[in-house]
């Protein structure tokens, strides 16, 4: 049933109007996919080939040892899992805070309210640069430093971004179903966990996806909390390539695509929850 | 305010909902920004206290440093020129893969790959691309027969590079559409199909107006965050050629760690807070002009 | 009633995750990680002191320190260094973050430009107490390595590693054109001429195919040599004047030497990236330049280069012969909790015996090993080496500001020469140096008042 409805919407192509989306879409895709070319290119070259004039279109051979000696240089296994602990945590704690607090901005009515709104969007105006230093006298005092703490805990505390996402989606909602749902007697926790957080499963994939990219990509925050190198990330691991003086590009650019695989696999998988989800379908009078 | 307890109970579910931001706001976010509002009117190495110097830096300091001027005008400039390019370049993605014909998996995928790899490795690439003496691109200007620039050695055409490579970041924007594009009730749809309106009057009399929220989200976020750029400036040019591309928080953050002048640097955070705050405050006043929200409730 | 009972719920256990989050005990919540070769997370032990020690090496430039650090450790049963490495900028950042939080490890690494202000703020102990107590005697250092460590005849820091500038030279590319090698004591005019010779179209495409020699480009520290050598200095010897100096014509005539090379004569290949360290170019590295100018850093990755033949020779002179020197060391925080085992630490680690581990990744700052058969008989070291005996001073030891008044605008100066064929020289570095002079004033200004 649902299947029907949406791809009415999205109106069944054929024939020559299929073939021109196909032909669009491949002139982008091939837009999109030439620095990615270049990276793996260049993952695949001995380093002093990586800026050849005129340039290597292709290796040969390619040197897959590459992959194997730019992961072994350094303990990247072990990156791995403190970024996965990291990563999922943050999922976690984006997804379930942000959700609710959403919720309250989107639906209930109170004062002060759209102050605080404005207040939300507005710490994320202020470049994170100069808020980084008494935010670590913060962690430093509670002594949590060179822990996982500093990078977890701000997860379950919300984020702009994300709520913001949220409310917006929550708003373009219909509020029959939670108008019917308050009739039948239903209170906030009943209505959040059965009827918004289901409808709400695109845009809290969205922010899964989000979140999980940035705990996986993220820099500076790494740099400054973690010490020793038993508990550095990825992106921290990456930087190893880069020295002040030179870099090995061939082993970075083999290491950073590999260290973007698993985002890349997990964005694959999971597009299904927030692009192909739940429609509002249901929504009837 | 006199409520009733029906409202009263509201409020109360209201603070309650939102009490995980609010603490973490009160406790990890307050503090730090009203620090570093103090200690704009210091100054600060980092390695030693900070010194008071009132308002300093704000009226003397910023007003004579070409370089504050010079990147406000780079930021700017590139943000007026970013925005409105990301907002339709992401809508037009996400209407390019919102069919449910084979393989479009792999082109989201596609498409969304360069906000992944976003980082050292992906921008060095460009500057690999945009090498003007046997780059992809200049090779391919070459086979049109056009002498290609010289890009981010060029002051007149770095700028212009940059917001190039921005498109390749479309991805997110794309994303966000597609989530707010599955909201739209397909009934909708259904009902001006039958009533027999043009796919291209159903995208302008279903989909933008019932996609408004997405994009006044999508709006703000790129004011926000594309007037706070970084580290493509940062990784493809440091802020060269000739302070071309020195983008704001680029050079707050040389002033911050490079220049060990965190005074100034936190100055420099607040005045750009009160830009993107006012402009923001200006789309927000807007809203009621342009976005619809099926959700809205009329207060009663 | 329902409505209450639900949100009590909710406020309860909203709470009880951040109490949770908040009040976990501070250790890392992970699987107990297996250290991996090299590296080591701390271990708890009752009266083990741990000492923290940063560097901006990276990637294999590791290597050496863990090797030490484990040396040190067996012989120093109850200390434990716990190695942070960051590469680059981002170690700036984050050691000036934790200073400022009062979290700055025990012992650093830090470059020669970074001294007078980390100094000069207290960031670091004096050594001689420290090292008196262990009998350790600075003299056991290459003359002159100890001065980027000293401040006002206090020391501060034991030399970790260093370079100088050198020519580098691809033999294969000289000899196919039938070009002599370079040798020690030539001048600038041979530099061009010998950057001509080299200088082909071989495949007659009308485009330079060879390049005579790369250029560091904007590298504001590099041009300092070339100012050196043509006999003039970049700022005053009191600190105080940039005009006058960064303008004189000793200065002018740098400049114009340096863009004529790139502009006027094309014997250098044009800048590949200006916000690389070094101009970014790979010309050398493809065998597209005979000749690369230089530090020692990419040495051992030249060596292994097919594509190279490689050669080292001195800097050329102009009106005087000129080098400069890139230095790093090693000190102690002054908010250091175990002055004592630091000291100890920091003396092994800089010290004659780990010279021998570093010699293999550095030019060893310990004379012992310099003057070992194995360094001194190695032709290149000799080189880098007998480079010190030509050293002039660096820009940054007259004025603590050198980084943010004059840095930008020699920068700035040196991207207008590279870019602009037709610019005027004398104008560029005239307008460079009231640029820096205005932003020594207004700094100076600031501090005064």
């Amino acid at each position: 049933m649902d299947n029907d409805r949406s791809d009415l919407h999205i109106m069944r192509l054929r024939g020559r109007r299929l073939a021109l989306r196909y032909l669009l879409l491949a002139g982008a895709a091939v837009l999109f996919l030439a620095p990615l070319y270049w990276m793996i290119a260049s993952s695949l070259k001995p380093e002093y080939d990586v800026f050849a004039r005129p340039p290597i279109w292709w290796p040969s051979p390619p040197r897959w040892q590459n992959y194997v000696e730019a992961l072994t240089k350094l303990p990247f296994g072990r990156y791995a899992v403190n970024t996965l602990i990291i990563a999922v945590f943050s999922v976690v704690g984006y997804t379930l805070s942000c959700t609710v607090v959403a919720y309250g901005f989107a639906r209930l009515r109170a004062p002060g309210k759209d102050t605080l709104f404005v207040l939300m969007l507005a710490t994320l105006m202020l470049p994170y640069p100069v808020v980084m230093i008494p935010q670590y006298v913060i962690f430093s005092e509670l002594d949590l430093v060179n822990t996982f703490w500093p990078l977890i805990l701000p997860a379950f505390l919300g984020s702009p971004f994300y709520i913001f996402l949220l409310r917006q989606f929550f708003m373009q909602i219909p509020p029959d179903l939670e108008d019917a749902a308050r009739i039948d007697g239903a209170n906030l926790g009943q209505i959040l966990w059965y009827i918004m957080l289901p409808l709400a499963r695109p845009a809290m994939a969205t922010v899964a996806i989000f979140s999980f990219q940035f705990a996986w990509n993220d820099f500076l925050a790494p740099l400054i909390y973690l010490q020793d190198q038993s508990k550095y990330t990825l992106m921290l691991g990456l930087s190893f390539f880069r020295s002040s003086f030179q870099v090995n590009w061939a082993y970075l650019m083999a290491a950073s695509l590999t260290v973007a695989l698993p985002v890349i696999i997990l964005f694959f998988i999971a597009q299904r929850e927030f692009i192909e989800g739940i429609t509002l379908g249901g929504v009837k009078q | 305010m006199h409520m009733t307890r029906a409202r009263r109970r509201e409020a109360l579910a209201f603070y309650l909902c939102i009490s995980p931001w609010l603490i973490g706001f009160i406790f990890l976010t307050v503090g730090p920004m009203l620090y570093s509002l103090y200690i704009s009117f210091t100054r600060w190495d980092l390695l030693t206290d900070p010194v008071w110097v009132g308002l300093r830096n704000y009226t003397v300091k910023m007003p004579n440093d070409e370089r504050f001027w010079q990147s406000l005008k780079v930021t700017v400039l590139f943000t007026l020129a970013y925005v409105p390019l990301e907002l339709i370049g992401g809508l037009a993605l996400a209407l390019l893969v919102q069919s449910r014909i084979r393989g479009i998996r792999l082109f989201r995928t596609i498409f969304y790959l360069p906000t992944v790899l976003a980082g050292v490795a992906f921008v060095v690439v460009w500057l690999w691309m945009l090498d003007p003496r046997g780059g992809l691109v200049n090779l391919i200007l070459a086979r049109f027969g056009v002498v290609g620039p010289r890009w981010l050695l060029d002051p007149d055409w770095a700028l212009s590079a940059l917001i190039m490579m921005s498109f390749w970041g479309w991805g997110r924007a794309m994303v966000i559409y597609l989530a707010g594009l599955q909201a739209i009730p397909g009934e909708l749809y259904e009902a001006a199909a039958i009533d027999g309106a043009s796919g291209w009057t159903r995208f302008w009399r279903v989909t933008i107006p019932l996609l408004t929220p997405t994009i006044f989200f999508n709006l703000i976020l790129s004011i926000i965050s594309t007037f706070q750029s970084f580290t493509n400036a940062f990784v493809a040019t440091n802020g060269g050629p000739l302070d071309s591309t020195l983008f704001y928080v680029l050079y707050l953050y040389k002033q911050a760690f490079e220049f060990r002048a965190m005074g100034y640097a936190s100055a420099l955070a607040w005045v750009l807070f009160v830009i993107i705050l006012a402009l923001t405050l200006v789309v927000l006043r807007s809203q009621r002009f342009w976005v619809f929200y099926a959700g809205e409730r009329s207060d009663g | 009633m329902k409505h209450n009972t639900v949100r009590l719920l909710l406020a309860a256990s909203l709470v009880l995750l951040v109490a949770l989050s908040a009040c976990y005990a501070p250790a890392t919540p992970a699987t107990a990680p297996e250290p991996a070769a090299g590296e080591e997370p701390a271990a708890e032990e009752p009266g083990t002191v741990i000492l923290r020690a940063g560097t901006g090496d990276s990637g294999e430039g590791l290597n050496p320190h863990q090797s030490i650090i484990a040396d040190f450790e067996d012989q120093n049963p109850g200390i434990l260094v716990q190695l942070e490495a960051i590469a680059g900028r981002d170690y700036y950042t984050r050691i000036l973050t934790q200073i400022a939080a009062d979290r700055a490890p025990d012992v650093m690494n830090i470059g020669d430009d970074a001294v007078p202000s980390f100094v000069s703020t207290g960031a670091f102990l004096p050594l001689d107490e420290c090292l008196a107590s262990l009998d350790f005697d600075p003299s056991v250092y290459l003359p002159g390595l100890l001065d980027p460590g000293t401040v006002d005849g206090q020391l501060y820091f034991l030399p970790k590693d260093y370079s100088t500038l050198a020519v580098y030279y691809n033999k294969a590319i000289f000899d196919a054109a039938g070009v002599p090698y370079p040798e020690d004591g030539w001048t600038w005019d041979d530099l061009l001429t010998t950057a001509q010779a080299l200088t082909q179209d071989t495949d007659g495409d009308g485009q330079t195919d060879i390049y005579g020699i790369q250029l560091p480009a904007n590298w504001t520290t590099g041009f300092e040599y070339w100012v050196a050598a043509a006999g003039g200095s970049l700022i005053s010897e009191d600190g105080a004047s940039y005009v006058g100096y960064m303008d004189s014509p000793e200065a002018i005539r740098a400049a114009q030497f340096y863009a004529d090379l790139y502009n006027e004569y094309a014997v250098a290949p044009p800048p590949a990236d200006l916000s690389a360290f070094g101009g970014g170019n790979s010309d050398f590295d493809t065998g597209k330049a005979a000749m690369r100018i230089f530090g020692r850093w990419p040495q051992a990755g030249m060596l292994e280069n097919p594509n190279i033949d490689l050669g080292v020779v001195g800097t050329p002179s102009d009106a005087v012969e000129a080098n400069i020197l890139f230095w790093g060391g090693f000190g102690i925080a002054s908010t250091t909790e175990h002055p004592a085992e630091a000291c100890k630490f920091l003396s092994y680690y800089a010290g004659p015996e780990a010279a021998k581990t570093w010699k293999d990744w550095a030019l060893p700052a310990a004379i012992e090993v310099a003057e070992s058969p194995e360094v001194a008989g190695d032709p290149f070291n000799a080189v880098w080496i007998d480079e010190l005996g030509k050293l002039k001073p660096r820009a940054y030891t007259f004025t603590p500001f050198w980084n943010e008044t004059a840095d930008p605008a020699l920068r700035k100066a040196l991207e207008t020469i590279l870019i602009d064929p037709t610019a005027d020289v004398a104008a560029v570095m005239q307008q460079a140096a009231q640029e820096a002079q205005s932003a020594l004033d207004e700094l100076l200004a600031e501090q005064g008042g």
